[in-house]
């Protein structure tokens, strides 16, 4: 009894900023209470409270997040860093998120949704065609989309990598769920969904032995700590090294960097597609969010040598997504080998470290979060128009089955060349500006092959692009082709937000590209 | 093993024994578990029987005290068979997984207090750790080991089958158990047996932690393998479960570690819940009760008592259906247990942080307990009316010879108004359901 | 094998029971996790697996981590690996993996990678001096307070977090494991009904023949009037054609004996 209350009386009460973790704990909240309504609420009300109640836990998430702008701490004894790119990035994740949501959504382009009615029936089972027709779908998969956000959300702003760590596997683990649950193709989804598991938890592994590592050097797991120890040269430089080495492999695959990206192309084609949409996009944000953190901030004094190595990286990621796209047939998996080359392009701009903006701003960091707001956007547009080509065994995603799509449905195929061409880095599209801003900042990085080879690889890339405009528009369709479903206000909202933001940063990329300049700057 | 328990961080008091004493006290230790199981089954033997109005065992020794060394004997003398299709290493293996860790668990167990042993001031138990408890249940976990491989490896049905059911009973019922010890730590503050026995100075926590003690004795019988929950060696389904292939000496490892088993969890129960080997409330008026070698003596006791309600329970209760004990256990036990750990939790927060009276707390806690567990009995008998109030379905008219065979009436059916000459049927048959 | 420079250089400055432990279980540990990668059956990887992590639970204990190391065996040893068991167990006793290569050179490649792996590993880190400082410091308070402390002050976001993880792995379960059921259930009171409902044979069948030289399920039972009773055997025995015709001897007999107005019958 004793020893209860004098242990009681050591122990320190930690500090939760309340206010400072508000926008994930709106969208735990959210998840939370979305379980329970899946335990409570009659199935026929489910999926409109569930949809509801995701985007309005998303708005008020970016609102508190927009509450907090410019007000820089660190929060819940230290695990969380509230500072621009975590705010910007959060932001960002946020609000593509909405979209995202919304193409999850959709119900009227395949009727019942596109998730399989229940996981646990084998696909063409008697149980399933019974499921089937009477239109049950899943609707556990807004939890789910909210756990991975709340995951996101914390990844890029987790201050040490235990919280990085807990981070990865919360916005991971929902997500091996999700490339599961597609409602054609169920086997293809399965495999996919069983390959992202195990690479993805062999690369936890990866990051987790980089963590031991980076412990037994500095003796903490804080990324200040860390800095500290790295600029104090105190400790085992093998340590040091072997763990960021081991710690980056596991963040570069989260990223989907070559040679770490044999799991893209098979997920996204497998997965269900608007979750492959939000997935690109979504999962790249955190990921090069939580990689900036962990390069600028951790291991920040360690640039000489980590530079080398991510020149390396983004040479070979944009290499062998530009490359390997060109011989791509599937239109998922090209778009897959493309966000491998933006991947590539992304990294360029990472490689700018000392490179400094007219008012102080690390041209390095922002033209990252710049980049990543606008391929976000564009991704989660494009891979929403690809569920609108349909034939009778669902998404026609076979490029040959493209074939004179503007044909049969030129409002589409100009929004798709649209996207496509914003991927190409083509002016008054977003993706120019973006290329723009990264190969800039690698240019005052002095990493001017670095760019180079970007701008070439660049062109590699508008070339396939090219080609499935060029087959859209000028090849005469296929006689039994796929025709083009009229989405519900979901997905057409949806497309449009992509559709409005590339163009935007296209046209007046100023008002975002200043606040990303803003938010440059870490806490440490 | 000792060597490295030796090393860890120590409770204090503990580790400091010379090496003749850590190994004395080994040895007690097995030689007590060996004759505590030797003894049970024959006190299992003869309380059964008695409870069955027969005699029992008394041919052997006085009182027939020398049954089980004779049992044993006779067990050690039979053909060792080892099947065909059995997996030879594992199979070997699995006993001896089973009986050692039983034993392991022991090293825990506190008997007394500090002694002197030859001039060696000693505690009575042969170690302790931060982490006691846990320890206990992680050799437990390991002793599980045992049934499953046994089971896999016999290459045989009823054998798996019987592992397979065995291993989802412990792992479930470990549950509960773990969730039980959770209200003991948070009053006592340690994990540590000793230092658990110390904190029951002032009241046993069977007394004060009561659903804790209940869902720990219920655990403890599933965890044990035992009736009425002895679903893994089913005759009835399985044959003899998963040691169907064993015979001879491997057998008798099972069998002594089940036993061996039984008087450590009601040892364990004992030191958690009923104040281990403190002297029970009359005898704690004289103060040496709780001095030198006398609590070995209610230690001991408690334990028995423990073992004696194992056996009556044998004697009593028919065994569960499987479906029925795993929903016990999940649907049942593992909630509770969470419901009241709660409560524990809210209780010693309100106590440390705001000094509450703790007679508060249990008055007001208990009222609430009472309207919640009266309310459950609400709910149970409206749901009772619920389902008795559907009424009957009315089927067709009752066809006594359905398909050439006779059938009885279903429910709602009548039976037809038979004539036997010279009676009126109407006094004698009502709507029976028994011809 | 980092892990080995670790414990080497914590055992220098510690006692030789530790040292003993070390060198007893850590190359069993070793053994056993390659044993673990070159075994054909799956069980037999599960269990060498088991070992691999009790000899570290022991060496956690011996290192002064007793909270990690009992944990270790609750949870790993005892519950997570007790579950692969269990599905393995349910594969059979004699299937082992297959072991064709899918893509050809894998297995070189895959073994290459994993030394090239390790020899970096062990030439970076083999010469990494690890000096066991703060051990003391963090079990000044004892070593389950200290990491009490830790996880309910330091890190308890991530602690909190960690639910969001576990609450995802339940509902993973759920959706990709759990029927629910659309249609009503049919009860034993259904099936009983419609047993009856149906006209057919509601009894048990009768059981087969048993004679003196033949009793066995292929062995038809023979009628009150000496005929074979043909539901006595198993449908799929019938369809086979493995149903054995009583013997003649024993049937004339029993015809004879049973049912003697059966030949007046027949003629």
């Amino acid at each position: 009894m004793n020893t209860g209350l004098t242990l009681a009386a050591e122990f320190e009460t930690p500090s939760v900023e309340y206010r400072l973790l508000a926008p994930m704990l709106i969208v735990f909240g959210v998840a939370v209470a979305g379980v329970l309504l899946e335990a409570f609420m009659p199935r026929p009300f489910r999926h409109e409270t569930q949809l509801g109640l995701a985007v309005a836990g998303l708005l008020a998430a970016f609102a508190s997040v927009v509450m907090l702008a410019g007000d820089y701490s660190v929060a819940a004894s230290g695990s969380v860093a509230v500072d621009g790119p975590a705010l910007f990035l959060q932001g960002a994740i946020l609000l593509m998120a909405i979209p995202g949501v919304l193409a999850t959504a959709e119900r009227k382009v395949d009727v019942g949704g596109v998730f399989a009615p229940a996981g646990s029936s084998t696909p063409g089972s008697p149980a399933e065609r019974l499921l089937v027709a009477e239109k049950i779908t899943q609707t556990e998969v807004f939890p789910l989309l909210m756990f991975a956000i709340g995951g996101m959300l914390l990844f890029p702003a987790s201050n040490d990598l235990l919280t990085m760590f807990v981070a990865l596997e919360v916005l991971s683990l929902p997500l091996y769920l999700l490339c599961g649950l597609a409602r054609r193709r169920r086997l293809l989804s399965q495999e996919a969904s069983l390959k992202y598991f195990l690479l993805g938890a062999y690369s936890s592994a990866f990051f987790l032995y980089g963590v031991a590592l980076l412990y037994g050097y500095a003796g903490t797991v804080r990324l200040s700590g860390i800095a500290e120890a790295v600029s104090s040269e105190a400790g085992n430089e093998t340590l040091l090294l072997t763990g960021t080495a081991l710690l980056t492999v596991g963040l570069l695959f989260k990223v989907g960097a070559a040679p770490f990206h044999s799991w893209t192309p098979d997920v996204y084609q497998g997965a269900p597609t608007p979750i492959t949409g939000f997935m690109a996009a979504c999962t790249k944000v955190a990921a090069f969010g939580a990689l900036l953190r962990v390069l600028y901030v951790g291991v920040g004094g360690l640039a000489w040598e980590w530079e080398p190595v991510i020149w390396g990286i983004a040479i070979l990621t944009m290499g062998v997504g530009s490359v390997l796209a060109l011989t791509q047939t599937d239109i998922k998996r090209m778009l897959a080998y493309s966000s491998i080359a933006h991947a590539g392009f992304i990294l360029t701009g990472l490689v700018g470290t000392d490179a400094v903006g007219a008012d102080g701003e690390l041209l390095g960091v922002s033209s990252v979060l710049f980049y990543l707001v606008t391929y976000g956007f564009s991704t989660i547009g494009a891979f929403a128009v690809v569920t609108l080509v349909r034939d009778a065994a669902g998404e026609a995603t076979h490029l040959s089955q493209w074939a004179g799509l503007a044909r049969r449905s030129p409002v589409i195929a100009v929004v798709f060349t649209f996207f496509l061409a914003a991927f190409a880095g083509i002016p008054l599209t977003s993706g120019f500006t973006a290329k723009f801003a990264v190969f800039s900042a690698a240019w005052a990085g002095d990493a001017r092959v670095l760019v180079i080879i970007g701008v070439i690889m660049s062109a590699v890339a508008a070339f396939f692009y090219f080609r499935v405009i060029v087959l859209m528009f000028f090849s005469a369709p296929a006689p039994d082709g796929p025709s083009v479903v009229v989405p519900s206000p979901l997905t057409t909202v949806a497309i449009a937000i992509g559709a409005a933001v590339t163009l935007l940063l296209g046209v007046f990329p100023t008002y975002v590209l200043e606040l990303a300049g803003l938010a440059s700057q870490f806490v440490r | 093993m000792n060597a490295v328990l030796l090393a860890s961080p120590e409770v204090r008091g503990f580790g400091a024994d010379p090496w003749w004493l850590v190994l004395g006290k080994a040895v007690v230790i097995f030689v007590f578990l060996v004759l505590m199981t030797l003894f049970t089954i024959l006190a299992e033997r003869r309380v059964v029987a008695r409870m069955q109005h027969r005699i029992g065992p008394n041919r052997v020794g006085p009182f027939g005290l020398l049954q089980s060394l004779a049992d044993g004997i006779k067990l050690a003398l039979k053909e060792d068979i080892i099947p065909k299709a059995a997996h030879k290493a594992v199979f070997v293996l699995a006993p001896i997984l089973s009986t050692a860790p039983a034993f392991m668990a022991f090293a825990v167990i506190p008997f007394g207090p500090e002694v002197s042993v030859f001039g060696e001031r000693t505690h009575l138990q042969l170690t302790d750790l931060p982490v006691a408890v846990l320890y206990i249940l992680a050799v437990a976990s390991v002793g599980i080991y045992g049934i499953v491989l046994a089971g896999w490896s016999s290459g045989s049905t009823y054998p798996l089958l019987g592992s397979l059911r065995s291993t989802a009973q412990l792992i479930s019922y470990e549950v509960a158990m773990g969730l039980s010890f959770v209200g003991v730590f948070l009053y006592a503050g340690s994990m540590s047996t000793s230092e658990i026995v110390a904190a029951q100075g002032d009241y046993w926590y069977a007394v004060l932690l009561f659903p804790s003690f209940a869902i720990y004795v219920i655990s403890m019988v599933g965890e044990t393998n035992r009736a009425p929950f002895d679903l893994a060696e089913a005759e009835g389904e399985l044959v003899g479960g998963f040691h169907t292939e064993y015979s001879s000496l491997k057998f008798a490892l099972f069998f002594l570690a089940e036993y061996v088993n039984m008087v450590t969890v009601s040892a364990l129960a004992t030191t958690l819940f009923l104040g281990g080997w403190r002297a029970p409330w009359p005898l704690s008026l004289w103060e040496g009760a709780n001095q030198d070698w006398w609590p070995v003596l209610w230690f001991t006791a408690k334990v028995l008592l423990f073992l004696f309600v194992f056996i009556w329970l044998r004697g009593t209760l028919p065994r569960l259906r499987y479906d029925q004990f795993m929903k016990l256990g999940w649907k049942v036990l593992i909630p509770v247990a969470i419901g009241w750990l709660l409560m524990v939790a809210t209780v010693r927060a309100l106590n440390t942080e705001y000094d509450f009276d703790a007679r508060q707390v249990l008055i007001y806690g208990g009222i609430a307990a009472a309207v919640l567990i009266g309310l459950t009995f609400v709910w149970d008998f409206v749901a009772a009316r619920s389902r008795n109030a559907e009424p009957p379905e009315v089927t067709a008219e009752w066809d006594p010879m359905a398909g050439g065979h006779p059938v009885p009436p279903l429910p709602g059916q009548q039976r037809p108004q038979l004539t036997v000459a010279g009676t009126t049927a109407g006094s004698t048959t009502q709507t029976e359901d028994h011809p | 094998m980092s892990s080995t420079a670790t414990v080497l250089a914590a055992a220098t400055d510690t006692g030789t029971g530790e040292a003993v432990t070390f060198w007893v279980l850590g190359p069993l540990a070793v053994l056993a996790a390659l044993g673990m990668l070159a075994s054909k059956k799956a069980v037999h990887s599960a269990l060498l697996l088991a070992l691999t992590m009790l000899s570290l639970a022991v060496l956690y204990l011996a290192q002064d981590a007793p909270f990690l190391g009992v944990v270790q065996v609750v949870v790993y040893t005892g519950a997570v690996m007790m579950l692969f068991l269990f599905v393995l167990m349910l594969v059979g006793v004699d299937s082992a993996d297959s072991l064709v290569e899918t893509l050809r050179g894998q297995r070189v490649a895959a073994v290459l990678g994993a030394v090239g792996f390790g020899a970096l590993l062990v030439f970076a880190l083999g010469d990494a001096v690890v000096t066991n400082e703060g051990l003391d410091q963090a079990n000044s308070e004892g070593n389950v307070e200290g990491l009490a402390n830790l996880i309910f002050a330091r890190y308890v976001f991530a602690f909190e977090v960690t639910s969001a993880l576990l609450i995802t792995a339940a509902i993973g379960a759920m959706v990709l494991a759990h029927r629910e059921r659309h249609l009503p259930k049919i009860t034993q009171r259904d099936l009983s009904v419609q047993r009856f409902r149906g006209g057919q044979y509601p009894a048990p069948l009768p059981s087969p023949g048993v004679y003196a030289r033949h009793n066995a399920v292929d062995t038809p039972a023979l009628l009150p009037d000496g005929t074979p009773a043909d539901a006595s055997v198993s449908r799929v025995l019938a369809a086979r054609g493995d149903v054995r015709s009583i013997p003649e001897q024993a049937s004339t007999t029993a015809i004879e004996r049973a049912a003697p107005r059966r030949e007046d019958d027949g003629s």
